[in-house]
Order: C-alpha cells, then sequence, then structure tokens
C-alpha cells in the first residue's frame, strides 16, 4: 500500500514541528525517515498512525484520504521504541490482542498466533510473560502483535534503539529480510544513518521538521542536496576550504597537491584516522583503510601531500 | 538493636497496648455477655447504616477516583494541575471543618441547602449527608494510588491496542485497568476504612440522631458519653476487628503490588 504525505503541518503549541512534509513511500518499499532528534520524524510517524493529529494537509493510505479516520480503524502496525508490550498479558496473548478484537474464530486465532510467534522465532515463549523476555525477544514479540492484524503499512519507532550493539546488527538485517518476505510498506524512523543506509531502500532527511532530502542511500550519501544531508550522513571534514568527506582524500606524492604536516594518528582497528595541518594552517583529517596505512605507514611530523580524489581516480 | 527496641516499644505503647486493652475490656464480662451486648438494637441500627454508607461512598470514590486519574494523567492540562491539588485537601483539613463547610452549604438555609429543599431533597442530618461528608474525606484515597501507577505505565500500551483496532472500553477494560487493579484495590481498603471509621465530619453533618443517622463510630461516642462504657467497648473492639481484617487484605494487596513491580523491571 502506497502512503502520501501531502503538506503535513504539525504545530506543538507554538512550535512548529513539521512544515509543510509532503512525500509519496512506494509500495512494498522500505523507507527510513532520519534525522536528529528534535527533526520531528517520530512525530511523523505517529502522524501517520493516526496517534497523533495534524494541523494541516493530509495523509492517503492506497489512495484513500485517512486524514480524519481514527487510529483503530487505520489497519496500522505501529511498534513503539520501548515495543510497548502488554505486561499484564502473556506472549500469546500479545499477539493475539489484535485478532480477539476482531472476533477471529478460536481454532483460526490459535494457528494464526501460532505461525507468527515461529515467524519470528517465539514459539517456545508463548506462555512466557513480556518481563521474561529479552528486549531482543519483545521487540520480535512487538512485531509479531502489529503483523497480526495483517497490515499493509507497518510503522517503526527507533526499533533499535534500545537494543545492545549486537542484537542491534542481527534484527537488522532480520527485519530486512522479513520486510522483503512480506512486501510490506515499511516505514521506520532512526537517527542513526549507517543504520538507516543498512535496512532502507530509500531515506526521507528531515531536519528542524522539513525534508531536505528523499532518494535511495547512494544517491543521498554520494549527490548530497546541502551541507546538512553531507554533514549528518557522513562524517566530514574541510581541504583547501571546500567541505569533503575524509576518505575522499588521499596521500600523494609531495607536490602533487596540498602540502601539510601530519599531526596526529588515530587507530580504530578497522580505520586509521590521519590528523593534518595543512601548509596555510588549516586543520583537516584523513581517513585510511587499514591496509593503506600499513603501507604508507604515516607518522607525526611527517610531510605529505594532500588531494582530494576524483571519481576519475577510481578507473585508473 | 537501639532502634529496633525504641521502634517496638513506641509502636506498642501506641497502638499495640491501647488494641489490647480495647478488646480486653469488651471481654471483660466473657464472651456470652459480649455476644448479647452484640445485639444491642441501637448499636446494630448504627451498624447498618455505617455498612449502608460505605456500600455508596466506597464504589463512588473508586469511579471518581480511577476517573480523575485517568484524566489527570492522561490529558494533562491547567485544569488537572488544580484538580490534583485540589483533591488533596480532605486530607489537609480537619474532617470536623469539613462538616462545618458542608453545613454551611447545604443546610436548609445554606447556599445550596435552600435550593434542594426547595426540591424536596434534604441533605443534613440524613443518608446524603452521611455520604457526602464520608466521600469528601476519603476523597484522594483511590487516586493517590493509582496516579503514579497510570505514569508509570505510559501510554504506548494503550496506544498500541488502538493500532491493533480496540475500542476506549476495551482498551480500559484489557489494558489499563488490569494494570491498577491492586493499586486501586489498596485505594478501596484505605477508602474503607477511611469512611468506616470517621467521625467529626460526619457528627456534625448528620446530627447524631440515635437509631436514625447515627453511624457505628457515633454510637460508640454517644456509649461513652452516657457512661454506657462497656457498650462503647464492644463497638470499639468490632471496629477494631474491622480495621484488621482490612489491614490484612492491604498487606495482601501491598504485597501483591511490589511483587509485579518488581517484575517490572
Amino acid at each position: 500500500m502506497t502512503i502520501s504525505l501531502n503538506g503535513v503541518t504539525k504545530y506543538f503549541g507554538r512550535d512548529l514541528v513539521l512544515d509543510d512534509v509532503s512525500d509519496d513511500v512506494p509500495q512494498g518499499s522500505l523507507t527510513a525517515l532520519l534525522g536528529p532528534s528534535g527533526s520531528g520524524k517520530s512525530t511523523l510517524l505517529r502522524i501517520i498512525a493516526g496517534l497523533e493529529p495534524l494541523n494541516s494537509g493530509h495523509i492517503e493510505l492506497g489512495g484513500r484520504d485517512v486524514t480524519n479516520v481514527a487510529v483503530r480503524d487505520r489497519r496500522i502496525g505501529f511498534c513503539f521504541q520501548d515495543y510497548a508490550p502488554f505486561r499484564q498479558l502473556s506472549v500469546f496473548d500479545n499477539v493475539a490482542y489484535g485478532l480477539k478484537v476482531q472476533r477471529v474464530p478460536k481454532a483460526q486465532l490459535r494457528r494464526e498466533v501460532d505461525d507468527l510467534l515461529s515467524l519470528v522465532r517465539l514459539e517456545a515463549f508463548a506462555n512466557r510473560y513480556p518481563r521474561q523476555l529479552s528486549g531482543g525477544q519483545r521487540q520480535r514479540m512487538a512485531l509479531a502483535r502489529a503483523l497480526a492484524i495483517k497490515p499493509e503499512v507497518l510503522l517503526l519507532d527507533e526499533p533499535f534503539a534500545a537494543l545492545d550493539a549486537q542484537v542491534r546488527g542481527e534484527l537488522r538485517s532480520w527485519v530486512r529480510e522479513l520486510q522483503h518476505e512480506l512486501g510490506i510498506t515499511t516505514i521506520l524512523v532512526t537517527h542513526d544513518q549507517i543504520e538507516a543506509m543498512e535496512i532502507a531502500d530509500r531515506l526521507v532527511i528531515l531536519n528542524e521538521g522539513r525534508i531536505e532530502q528523499v532518494g535511495t542511500p547512494d544517491t543521498v550519501y554520494d549527490k548530497p542536496a546541502n551541507d546538512f544531508v553531507q554533514g549528518f550522513l557522513g562524517p566530514m571534514t574541510v581541504l583547501n576550504g571546500v567541505a569533503c568527506r575524509p576518505h575522499d582524500i588521499e596521500l600523494c606524492d609531495v607536490g602533487l597537491g596540498i602540502d601539510a604536516r601530519v599531526t596526529d594518528v588515530v587507530r580504530l582497528g578497522f580505520e586509521v584516522r590521519v590528523v593534518v595541518q595543512t601548509s596555510s594552517g588549516e586543520s583537516s583529517w584523513v581517513q585510511l583503510t587499514h591496509a593503506e596505512a600499513q603501507r604508507r605507514s604515516p607518522f607525526i611530523g611527517e610531510h605529505v601531500s594532500l588531494r582530494v580524489r576524483t571519481t576519475a581516480d577510481l578507473f585508473r | 538493636m537501639i532502634l529496633r527496641v525504641v521502634v517496638l516499644l513506641y509502636v506498642g505503647a501506641l497502638v499495640g497496648l491501647p488494641l489490647v486493652f480495647v478488646f480486653q475490656q469488651a471481654l471483660i464480662h466473657g464472651l456470652g455477655t459480649f455476644f448479647r451486648a452484640l445485639g444491642d438494637h441501637q448499636m446494630d441500627t448504627a451498624m447498618i447504616l455505617t455498612a449502608k454508607v460505605a456500600l455508596i461512598a466506597v464504589p463512588l470514590n473508586v469511579l471518581f477516583g480511577v476517573g480523575v486519574s485517568l484524566w489527570i494523567v492522561r490529558h494533562p492540562s491547567w485544569l488537572t494541575r488544580a484538580i490534583d491539588t485540589l483533591i488533596d485537601i480532605p486530607l489537609a483539613i480537619s474532617p470536623i471543618i469539613i462538616g462545618l463547610v458542608l453545613e454551611l452549604a447545604y443546610a436548609q438555609n445554606g447556599w445550596f441547602g435552600s435550593g434542594l429543599a426547595a426540591l424536596g431533597w434534604h441533605v443534613m442530618f440524613s443518608l446524603p449527608g452521611i455520604v457526602m461528608a464520608s466521600i469528601f474525606v476519603s476523597l484522594p484515597l483511590v487516586s493517590r494510588q493509582v496516579i503514579p501507577l497510570l505514569r508509570e505505565m505510559g501510554n504506548h500500551q494503550e496506544q498500541t491496542a488502538a493500532t491493533l483496532g480496540a475500542g476506549p472500553v476495551r482498551i480500559f477494560c484489557t489494558i489499563t485497568m488490569r494494570s491498577i487493579t491492586w493499586a486501586t484495590a489498596y485505594g478501596v481498603s484505605l477508602t474503607l476504612a477511611r469512611v468506616i471509621g470517621e467521625y467529626g465530619a460526619v457528627l456534625i453533618i448528620s446530627g447524631n440522631i440515635a437509631l436514625v443517622t447515627q453511624t457505628l463510630t457515633l454510637n460508640i461516642g454517644a456509649n461513652f458519653d452516657n457512661f454506657n462504657d462497656y457498650q462503647g467497648f464492644v463497638g470499639a473492639a468490632l471496629l477494631a476487628l474491622a480495621s484488621i481484617v482490612l489491614l490484612l487484605i492491604l498487606g495482601v494487596a501491598r504485597h501483591r503490588e511490589r511483587k509485579r513491580h518488581d517484575y517490572l523491571a
């Protein structure tokens, strides 16, 4: 199901939190609403779900205007950042909740819940209570509960923020696979640009309530529409007064680029950061891969020459 | 060690001894006399009135307490903040003053009383007045238990239920109420204890008419006033017994509540 946002505007009191936001989310896509905190991304997600009223604009789901349709009638799967497990209900009853509301016959309900539990690999936990689950398990339970009503749109608010790094990585790829498998139009909110680029096929970058850029992860990264997007999506530095990515700068033979002196070398395992000061006094840094760093072995005080890699260099 | 002794002495002298004394006095003439005294017509009538008042006041206060808690927590505004503060007034004001204020307002020549009297409603010296005073003095007891729990719970569970298609009534019954059951039960016990035990406010508004508007606490007071000490102690023993039973229920409720909280971490 497609999602259309047309001129969505929202105020909290006198604060404008969403300023004329419009976007068309294609059927079956996985879109990440990406932005720093306070950019309005979670509010936008809540507005799409119908959990928050909007001041102007309208929202269409699959061509139907749902701006004034109540939450309960939108049939949207929604997962909160804290997963909002129903604490007093077992895992089975959590997942069965939406089906009970629809008065699904008992045998069918049992079958559907069992299927969902095996989909999220929680078959063995049907009779447990949410407090007995780990964070990752709770998240999968919340996902199964949302999927139970067979929504055509899935909205996930910071789905991985509350998990530790390892579980986060596993769940990301699992959610991505699941989404591809089900083909359900999904929007997720995140402030983590790496997460967004890893999981989503479309990025909507929000800042201060406005959309800065929409596109595939590649387009947005390689052709950022403005300084904000460029700065937000990856590390930035300045060379000769021009903003660029530190991994686009290369160390070349003296005389071929901008003269500089190495002031620090920071080793982070997979990458090495070479901090430099150019002859004009500008401070900048270069990101080297582990292999590059081993080949060149830069040292503090070394005289180097820097230049920005151009696309042509890649084909040399 | 010293602290324990001090605590034991303190509680013993203030609570334990008087309580033992009440039962000792009530049973001083043996069980037979005690059971005969239980059949005292005036006391029984007073007891039934107290039960009636409790049966009306407690459910009303539970409805009010849960409702106002939901309003205060889920739809905060300047108005709910004002109400949140106002609700505590009955705890801060002496019951006798509550009685006087209610009399001022509802006596036949009072602010509302005259209008109500014209409609044939008499609040003073009757059941409605006693119920009103009982509700007033126990007003915040349920909401003070429920509000913190609702706050801690947040509204994400309820909102999730809404996205799953549930309507407000279903959400309240299946999600909200299940989370606040024990807190409400605790509030009910406190309210019940307060309503049964209330003296000052009820004394003023009821007029303390024996066999008509005399509640059990007023009956006990009247017996002591009339040098009928033994009957007074029997009534007091009954009230004390009711309190002990309530305390036990309360203890269970609190224990369940704490156990539930331990799980939540």
